[in-house]
């Protein structure tokens, strides 16, 4: 068992368009079953590549940045936090910071509500819903030094692997590899 | 307990008074463990928390597995028995009152007899599935034996796993779906997969199939449908629908010119091989390749690689399993691994990825028209005598064999069959040429559908009783590698609902059977009487106690004793089950699809399934998620075709074969071959595919070819784009 700290990892090369993260984000404790995470068909009528779309969880989040009430909290774990209700006053100003259009809006409840990570699950090390279930090994729940392992031996000055995107939100606490994670594997035979 | 590299220690969330029940998935094969979420103050399951410690899934669940805790408590559980007394309403949904278990009986017990009684035992017949545990399974064989005493029974693993069954059994005289244990699967170097589109149907097997490619091994897919495993793989056979024969026949013909038959292996463990080798010479690659309309070059690409592999897996399922010609592609792709003696060791071998949660326990006691539990055929006077003992009855009360399951609509159209007793199945929606299907359940005197939730197929019943779902009972089941696993009981049944083995037993002492039923109170009591039922047959359970299971995660069968720790891989000691101990080369002739494109009819019209339902669709088009997210049918068209059909995306056309046509909206891809179109099969009424498949069935499997007849387009003048 690794006892270093886990982080969110996606391959998005794996991603079977399943929707299981989707699912299992309904699940999480607190969720009120609505998923705060999304699946796109890349390509569609042309073929079935898919890929999920998840909160980063940057380190110098857009989203709470723009909060004018302080309502996004970023736990210990670098977790980014769904607004809280009491602060949350429904200005909507995150849904448009947010590079990648993460956070969502109930209109009913006039507030904002978003990937937390699962918090109850990831601030005692146990993985997410998302990552638990995805049959494709899309998202997993990686110590640093299984993610460390990943990037050297997909690292090939291809701009294939990304961890973060200077140009977008700077570091992030969830780690990405873009399509191409086969073109450094060397063939059996 | 067996640990792979993906296992991982991770504790479960515990939310307060909560208790989890560790289980397995309710659908397909896989069977992935799961741990339902049960509230201790109201008793009932309220959600899913993955189990990580099943060696198999590692706590991995697609969003069918995830959401399946809402069957148990969802709005449409038929709580009470029901009854329909005007038969005029017989198809639809209307007319049935509430009744009590007693008068359901009653009146079940009064029309079997009558019917018995005017036109003989065999009158009546039970249709049966395997999405329930082996001990319904098996008690279902016995209760139509015993209690009802007809030689008509068969279950819906016809049209799922029964080409399977045959060519296991013609190949290597013993069908147990995986010859090895799917912890093998990505350690492999090579994966052969024919007519499987594992990522929506098995999507859990898909880190272990990526893992192949990850450490360098190499990914074969055969399907007309570049699905999302085909997507990636290194080589793509984008085979004509029913084409697989010739396929497997021209790679076969490959490994031999090329060098890779294992001739000591062939001589020593094998017959057949001289003539099969004879037979496939004439699959040529510019042959094989004009049959199938797959490249040359792909076709030797991948006969290379599966050659040149130190090890590989060939995988299939319902694609070539769903042909009359099924049993031959199963032995034809068979015949891969016995020539090359890829098989008999870790890490190579055969697997079908079986479609039902229990479709391989299911089909093996005695579910099936002419096998007894064990999978000790009926037709085999010791058998009979063995199991007779077991249930108390003569050998000469043991009904003969009977037909399969379409042939039984047909008995039904003639007035040979009279009574049903449906359970575990939809075949109004799940058969082939639906229109003569439909209209031979409406043609009963009388019919009893057990079900928990009221099903298409239901509609025609005229007593409907309320079963339980898989989380309210207990038993076992065996997945798709031949692991016979253990199903928890999360909560009590809800209504009045009951296990199909409990009404079964009922139901018996009310036809005057209750001796050989009565003394079953559990379904523990079943388990054991089932054990020592299938004591001697190929499939023997008889070790495979539920402490067994529990301590070990899970016992392969065969499992003959309490030593016996069972068998994860088949054929080490390279002995196969056939008498002299060889397995079976086949030589294979090819056929092509029962009904071949033509003028009238120009396109291959194939049938499939879609990651977010399960079979019928009676369980997860309740379940809003999954409804969500694939509520209604579609025809997946390649843009050239659409483009001479002059058919948008999302335009509501016409697709019709000589049996029955359907409205269809356009789902345009080029992920499908221009003279191919795919219909997912998971709708209900005039929605369903199965309308327009056919029913020429494989001569040996019964299966009726699912996969491949002649369709066409028609545009409908208002088929505006939606
Ligand atoms: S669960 Fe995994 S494979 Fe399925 S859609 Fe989500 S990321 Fe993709
Ligand atoms: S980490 Fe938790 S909250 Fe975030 S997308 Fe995954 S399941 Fe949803
Ligand atoms: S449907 Fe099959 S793959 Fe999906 S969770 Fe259930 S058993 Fe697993």
């Amino acid at each position: 068992m690794t006892t270093t700290k886990r982080k969110l990892y996606m391959e998005l090369e794996n991603c079977i368009g399943c929707r299981a993260c989707l699912a299992a984000c309904t699940q999480c404790g607190g969720h009120e079953e609505r998923n705060r995470n999304y699946v796109y068909d890349v390509n569609p009528l042309v073929n079935r590549q898919t890929m999920p779309l998840m909160c980063l969880h940057c380190v110098d989040p857009a989203c709470a940045r723009s909060c004018p009430a302080q309502a996004i909290q970023i736990h210990e774990t670098g977790a980014v936090l769904s607004a809280l209700v009491e602060k949350c006053i429904g200005c909507q100003n995150c849904t448009i910071a947010c590079p990648y259009g993460i956070p969502k809006f109930d209109e009913e409840e006039n507030l904002m509500y978003k990937c937390d990570l699962c918090i109850d699950r990831t601030k005692d090390d146990i993985p997410p819903m998302c990552a638990s279930v995805c049959p494709s090994h899309t998202l997993q729940w990686l110590s640093e030094d299984e993610i460390n392992q990943k990037k050297q031996k997909h690292e090939l000055d291809n701009d294939k692997w990304v961890t973060s995107l200077p140009h977008l939100e700077g570091d992030t606490h969830v780690t990405v590899n873009l399509p191409g994670i086969l073109q450094g594997t060397t063939k059996l035979f | 307990m067996q640990r792979d590299k993906f296992f991982r220690e991770e504790k479960n969330v515990k939310h307060p008074n909560e208790e989890l029940v560790k289980t397995h998935c309710s659908y397909c094969g896989m069977q992935c463990g799961m741990n339902l979420r049960v509230n201790k103050l109201t008793n009932k399951i309220i959600g899913v928390e993955p189990r990580y410690d099943w060696p198999v899934t590692h706590g991995k669940m697609c969003p069918k597995g995830v959401t399946a805790y809402q069957q148990t408590n969802h709005d449409d559980r038929l709580l009470k028995p029901l009854i329909r007394d005007d038969a005029s309403l017989k198809g639809t949904k209307e007319g049935f009152r509430e009744a009590s278990w007693e008068e359901a009986y009653d009146l079940i017990a009064e029309k079997f007899g009558e019917l018995q009684e005017k036109y003989g035992k065999d009158s009546l017949s039970v249709f049966s599935g395997v999405s329930m545990t082996n001990e319904k399974c098996y008690l279902t064989g016995k209760f139509a034996r015993v209690a009802m005493g007809t030689r008509y029974i068969d279950y819906n693993g016809r049209f799922c796993m029964s080409s399977a069954a045959g060519g296991f059994l013609r190949s290597f005289g013993v069908d147990r779906g995986s010859t090895l244990p799917w912890t093998d699967v990505h350690e492999t170097d090579c994966l052969f997969i024919a007519g499987s589109n594992t990522a929506e149907c098995h999507p859990t097997s898909m880190f272990r199939v990526w893992a192949v490619q990850d450490r360098g091994g190499y990914l074969i897919v055969a399907d007309p449908r570049e699905t999302p495993v085909a997507r990636r793989a290194d080589v793509h056979l984008d085979l004509r629908p029913g084409t697989d024969l010739a396929l497997a026949n021209g790679i076969l013909n490959l490994l031999i010119q090329n060098g890779y038959a294992d001739e000591s292996f062939i001589n020593q463990h094998t017959n057949g091989f001289e003539e099969t080798k004879e037979l496939v010479k004439d699959f040529t690659p510019e042959y094989t390749s004009m049959i199938t309309g797959v490249a040359i070059e792909k076709i030797e690409k991948a006969a290379e690689i599966y050659g040149k592999a130190p090890n590989a897996i060939v995988m299939f399922a319902r694609g070539i399993e769903q042909q009359h010609k099924g049993v031959d592609n199963v032995s034809a792709y068979t015949n891969m691994a016995l020539i090359t003696g890829k098989i008999g060791r870790p890490k190579a071998g055969v697997a079908t990825f079986t479609g039902q949660g229990n479709g391989q326990g299911g089909r093996e006691h005695g579910q099936k028209s002419d096998l007894l539990p064990g999978y000790q055929k009926i037709t085999n006077p010791e058998a009979v005598e063995r199991v007779s003992k077991v249930w108390g009855i003569e050998p000469e009360e043991m009904p003969k064999p009977g037909v399969s399951a379409y042939e039984m609509f047909e008995l039904m159209d003639n007035k040979t069959i009279r009574g049903l007793y449906l359970l575990c199945s939809n075949p109004a929606v799940s058969a082939p040429n639906l229109n003569f299907v439909r209209g031979a359940m409406k043609k009963l005197d009388f019919m009893v559908c057990g079900d928990f939730f009221l099903s298409e197929s239901a509609e025609y019943a005229d007593v409907i009783l309320p079963s339980v779902s898989w989380s309210e009972d207990e038993g076992t089941t065996t997945n798709l590698e031949g692991r016979i696993i253990k199903i928890n009981k999360a909560q009590e049944p809800i209504g009045e609902s009951k296990p199909d083995w409990q009404m079964q037993v009922e139901l018996a002492e009310r036809l005057g059977k209750g001796k050989h039923f009565s003394h079953l109170k559990t379904a523990k009591d079943v388990a054991e009487e089932f054990r020592l039922a299938s004591k001697g047959g190929v499939a023997d359970y008889y070790g495979a106690t539920w402490d067994k299971i529990d301590e070990q995660d899970g016992v392969f069968w065969p499992c003959k004793d309490k030593e016996d720790k069972g068998t994860p891989h088949m054929f080490l000691d390279k002995k196969f089950y056939h008498p002299d101990g060889r397995a079976k080369i086949c030589a294979l002739p090819y056929r092509p699809a029962a009904e071949e494109p033509c003028e009238k009819y120009p396109l291959r019209l194939t049938t499939g399934r879609v990651v977010y339902h399960y079979l019928s669709g009676n369980q997860t088009r309740r379940i809003q998620f999954l409804n969500d997210m694939c509520p209604e049918p579609y025809v997946e068209v390649h843009p050239i075709t659409a483009e001479k059909y002059g058919i948008k995306h999302d335009e509501k056309i016409l697709l019709f074969t000589r049996r029955g046509k359907c409205n269809y909206k356009v789902k345009i891809t080029e992920a499908i071959r221009e003279d191919t179109v795919f219909v997912p099969y998971h709708f209900g009424g005039d929605d369903s595919i199965n309308l327009l498949t056919i029913a020429a069935l494989d001569p040996m499997s019964k299966m009726p070819e699912f996969k491949a007849c002649a369709a066409q387009i028609e545009k409908l003048k208002s088929g505006k784009v939606l």
